[in-house]
């Protein structure tokens, strides 16, 4: 059995407060916020990696990102992947989610035969969820999102359960497919000395757009149908007034208004 | 006639009534339509709909296209996308809208990488821009993102409820419904068996007078502790931010903001809340903003209309007591 | 070119070694601050991390690193407890002896055990009359047949009480300059742990004392060749001990700098953040400089020592001044919490109870500062 992981390099989410949009120039500053595993795409890996352990399959971890994602290519490894992709290359850049999609899943047919595709739901910094669903859709196959459960595993037919409202969706689908995971289905597991030193001899993989060989047009930027056109530093500013006096005062105070309000 | 395709809402129907959310957004398509000149429709599929499509015209739809067919009574992926894609390449739609619902999150990547077109998720607002191209805003970074399609029809954007008002309803309003066969389809490769509820422990968030929201401020489970002690005191919904939910102190379905839920309460408390916008957004449409804090200088002060100065570990008990107090009083009144 | 980066392997070391400390020692601080007792669950997730396994030979079922790999799992223990990182350093001290002088048969019975932290191990050399300078000792042993016989009472023992195998230093009765080291198994006859220590700092580490009255060991507890113990015991402590106290050390200055900014940053006085202040400023500066030198100092000797060079005099400059340094940093910690400072929920009082301990550690700043004062005499 084949599984490919898809994750992504996001700012450290417990960073991600120190990005700010400069107001001047409209661009992100990032403060040399440091590269993490997207955390949901940790559960997608874990996944791939219970399946590996249960039954023998093998783990191909692919990402799409600028050099320094390499690292978090080597910690999968270190973490158990048996084989790691990094997709770099300045024709990538830029991309929205259905670009970037697409470069996936043009990566996922040239990585060989599969039967899983997992991904984390969502990412941390995006918060899009479409790339999983729309890489299936360039592939072909059924996507389920949102798996928060395998429920049986045997045949060519899975059963999962999904996230739904007030409750759960239990879907019915077929291999090859591609799941999207929730932070329910497991807990990942932790980077450890002697999987690091177990992924020395693992060398990763680097490939760009000649050797995808995807047409350009439809990559990166220009391969986006949707694109940022302005960042704006702009609140819903109200106008605050701030209690004063000792903290029993200003409880005191807050007491007052909340009755005054109804609230109490 | 204008060059222009009309605006699409996919509406969903939930227990014999159209959803708030798919309302709201034929509320706000109403709207674009009008300034493009065009028609607002909508598409609704599944499976005794009648209900459903009397709100969707009486919401502000002019054509309702409706797929009805018990194949239909559950969200079905593949045949929910052939229906729309076949639906949109015929009519050509300029905007498609559809509700942050699970099937929204679900159903509008198929469509959109179907139609190779570009999708904008969570938008927090939605207007045309002076080439009459739809601006989708989206809280990043302690700010607004706008993104536009320039090229690629139709638009499409995603919605939680609660970003728009639901708009008023006009049962006389007339509109025409278009019967959509369901296509024959061989066997699907994924299928949902069924969708089971789970009985909700706390009462809806969304329909809570008074929220009190806990951020990464409480410190530690303990601390926790204290913003679930004031919400009991107030009987108010307790919700979270992202931090909250990463330390493990609140699930992720309190989470309030643009991947979580967006509620209008008449009153907030954000405790230990920095004033994050992807939280934030999550409840502009409050009535009364109150926000604890221990830096005077937080971005959260400048979003709301009372501030308090202080760390919540240290307030939180010492309200809780003054209001406890108070209503001891009251009670002596009476 | 020096070259002073980290690899991305050693940086993933880090990764793995903070998320361990932050997620599974963190949550037994609590309880080792209230009791002053080591937690069973910490020395089980210490094994687990495969954090006893960090210089054992991969042969014996260790990782087979070296000590830059070990700083850095103790640098980010003890950013998070000092007494854990503590307990850790003193775990590679109890295994050294085995790796560098035990026989094939010793090291094939006794590593994989200390490995997999089946057993833990300590080292005995301290006395009330001696440590740094051994010819105090007064722990002595004779043969009698093919066993041995010790006597004698070892002091300040950092984990005594929890650990399986210790190597004592013992003299011989009838030669009081030759040095012999032997294994001593818990539970062997005339061998036990008597007093506990209650420490000032670094609470949750065991400290104590061991009794051998009349000890009797085999001829297979000999470590190293009778008479040549001297090298087994010292050349652990000179190296290993010397150097995981620098990492205790550079780890607590880390927390401190760490605490006292986003203390700083956070507590505001007149209406501005205190750190908008010279004066704190000043202290941020300071505990910046030092940690940077102190970091410098760390790796150097480590890397010295992983390229097979000798390295106990660079591990001398580099524990003087880095305790010396997070003694600093942690009462510049505490003046910066002003009133919070003496307040056991902030985590700098723990910090500057903890950086006490670091000082005598493995040999006082005056005794480190003889060492120096040695090799630059020659």
């Amino acid at each position: 059995m084949n599984v490919i992981v898809c994750v992504k390099a996001v700012p450290d989410p417990k960073e991600i407060c120190k990005i700010r949009i400069d107001p001047a120039t409209k661009t992100l500053l990032r403060c040399d916020v440091p590269l993490v595993i997207n955390p949901l795409d940790k559960n997608a890996l874990e996944a791939a990696l219970l399946l590996k352990e249960g039954r023998g399959a093998s783990v191909t971890v692919i990402s799409m990102g600028p050099p320094p994602a390499e690292t978090i290519v080597k910690e999968c490894m270190a973490l158990g992947a048996d084989r790691g992709i990094l997709l770099s290359d300045r024709a990538f850049g830029g991309a929205d989610a259905f670009a970037t999609a697409y470069t996936l899943a043009g990566a996922i047919v040239k990585a060989g035969e599969y039967d899983l595709i997992l991904c984390g739901m969502a990412s941390s910094d995006g918060a899009t969820e479409w790339v999983g669903p729309q890489i299936a859709t360039f592939l072909g196959i059924p996507a389920v999102t949102m798996v928060r459960k395998f429920e049986s595993q045997e045949g060519a037919a899975w059963r999962v359960l999904a996230d739904w409202q007030n409750g759960y969706r239990r879907v019915e689908v077929r291999l090859p497919a591609l799941l999207t995971i929730t932070r329910d289905l497991n807990r990942p597991r932790a980077l450890s000395f002697s999987g690091i030193l177990k992924s020395r001899k693992k060398t990763i993989e680097q490939w760009g757009r000649e050797f995808l060989d995807l047409p350009s047009e439809a990559l990166g930027a220009k391969g986006s149908p949707t694109i940022v056109s302005e960042m704006s530093t702009v609140r819903n500013r109200r106008d605050v007034k701030m209690l004063r006096g000792t903290i029993e005062e200003k409880a005191d105070q807050l007491v007052g208004l909340l009755a005054e309000s109804g609230v109490l | 006639m204008s060059s222009f395709g009309p605006v699409w809402v996919i509406a969903e129907q939930s227990e014999c009534a159209a959803e708030i959310v798919s309302l709201q957004l034929v509320g706000k398509a109403r709207q674009l339509a009008e300034q493009l000149g065009v028609n607002c429709e909508s598409v609704l599929l599944g499976s005794n709909l009648g209900g459903a499509v009397r709100d969707l015209l009486a919401s502000g739809a002019d054509r309702v296209y409706l797929a009805d067919d018990p194949r239909l009574e559950l969200y079905q992926p593949a045949l929910y996308s052939e229906i729309i894609c076949m639906l949109a390449e015929k009519w050509k739609p300029e905007i498609i809208l559809m509700g942050s619902t699970f099937m929204g999150r679900e159903l509008a990547p198929l469509v959109a990488a179907r139609l190779r077109t570009g999708l904008a998720a969570h938008c927090t607002g939605l207007r045309l821009d002076r080439d009459n191209r739809l601006e989708q805003l989206i809280p990043a970074y302690g700010g607004l993102m706008s993104i536009v399609c320039p090229e690629k029809r139709p638009q499409m954007a995603t919605v939680a409820r609660g970003v728009f008002a639901t708009p008023a309803r006009d049962a006389q309003r007339k509109g025409e419904i278009v019967a959509v066969p369901v296509p024959e389809m061989g066997e699907p490769t994924v299928r949902t068996l069924e969708i089971v509820r789970e009985p909700v422990s706390d009462g809806q968030l969304e329909d809570a007078r008074v929220i009190v929201s806990g951020g990464a401020g409480a410190g530690s489970a303990e601390g926790w502790e204290a913003v679930r002690e004031l919400c009991r005191e107030l009987g108010a919904g307790l919700a979270c931010t992202r931090p909250a939910v990463d330390a493990g102190w609140a699930p992720l379905e309190s989470m309030i903001g643009q991947s979580g839920k967006m509620v209008s309460p008449e009153v907030y408390i954000g405790v230990g809340v920095s004033g994050e916008q992807q939280h934030m957004v999550g409840v502009v449409g409050a009535k009364l903003m109150i926000a604890v804090n221990n830096d005077p200088k937080s971005p959260v002060f400048e979003q709301v209309d009372l501030g308090v100065a202080e760390d919540c570990r240290e307030f939180l008990p010492v309200l809780a007591s003054k209001i406890r107090a108070y209503r001891e009083s009251r009670k002596a009144c009476v | 070119m020096i070259d002073f980066s980290f690899t991305d392997e050693q940086e993933m070391f880090r990764k793995a070694s903070r998320e361990f400390a932050e997620t599974r020692v963190a949550p037994f601080i609590p309880e080792m601050e209230k009791t002053g007792k080591v937690p069973p669950g910490l020395v089980q997730a210490l094994a687990d991390a495969e954090m006893l396994a960090i210089t054992i030979p991969e042969e014996y079922g260790g990782l087979g690193l070296g000590y830059v790999a070990r700083m850095i799992a103790l640098e980010e223990i003890s950013r998070i407890s000092v007494a854990t990182g503590m307990m850790l350093q003193v775990f590679a001290l109890g295994i050294d002896p085995f790796v560098r002088f035990g026989s094939k048969e010793q090291k094939e019975f006794y590593l994989p055990k200390l490995a997999r932290g089946e057993r833990l191990a300590t080292v005995a050399v301290t006395e009330p009359t001696g440590g740094s300078d051994p010819t105090g000792l007064r722990t002595t042993y004779f043969k009698n047949g093919t066993d041995y016989i010790l006597t004698g009472r070892k002091c300040f023992i950092t984990n005594a009480h929890i650990a399986d195998t210790v190597t004592i230093l013992a003299k011989d009765e009838n030669d009081p300059k030759a040095f012999s080291a032997f294994i001593a198994e818990k539970g062997a006859e005339g061998f036990s742990a008597t007093h506990e220590e209650h420490k000032v700092g670094m609470r949750g580490c065991n400290t104590g004392e061991l009794s051998l009255e009349k000890c009797k060991v085999p001829a297979t507890a000999l470590l190293g060749q009778e008479g040549k113990g001297l090298r087994v015991s010292m050349s652990a402590i000179g190296d290993v001990g010397r150097g995981g106290m620098v990492g205790c050390a550079i780890g607590l200055q880390t927390a401190c700098l760490e605490a006292s900014v986003k203390f700083a940053n956070e507590r505001i006085l007149y209406g501005k953040p205190i750190s908008a202040l010279q004066t704190i400023q000043n202290k941020l500066a300071d505990m910046k400089i030092d940690l940077e030198a102190g970091r410098l100092l760390a790796y150097r000797a480590a890397a010295l020592h992983d390229k097979g060079e000798r390295s106990s005099n660079e591990f001398a400059v580099a524990k003087y001044f880095t305790t010396e340094a997070a003694q600093r940093a942690a009462k510049m910690a505490v003046d910066i919490h002003g009133g919070y400072g003496c307040m056991e929920e902030y985590a700098v009082s723990r910090f500057i109870r903890d950086a006490f301990v670091l000082g005598p550690s493995a040999g006082t700043s005056d005794i480190m500062k003889v060492i120096v004062a040695r090799w630059v005499i020659g």
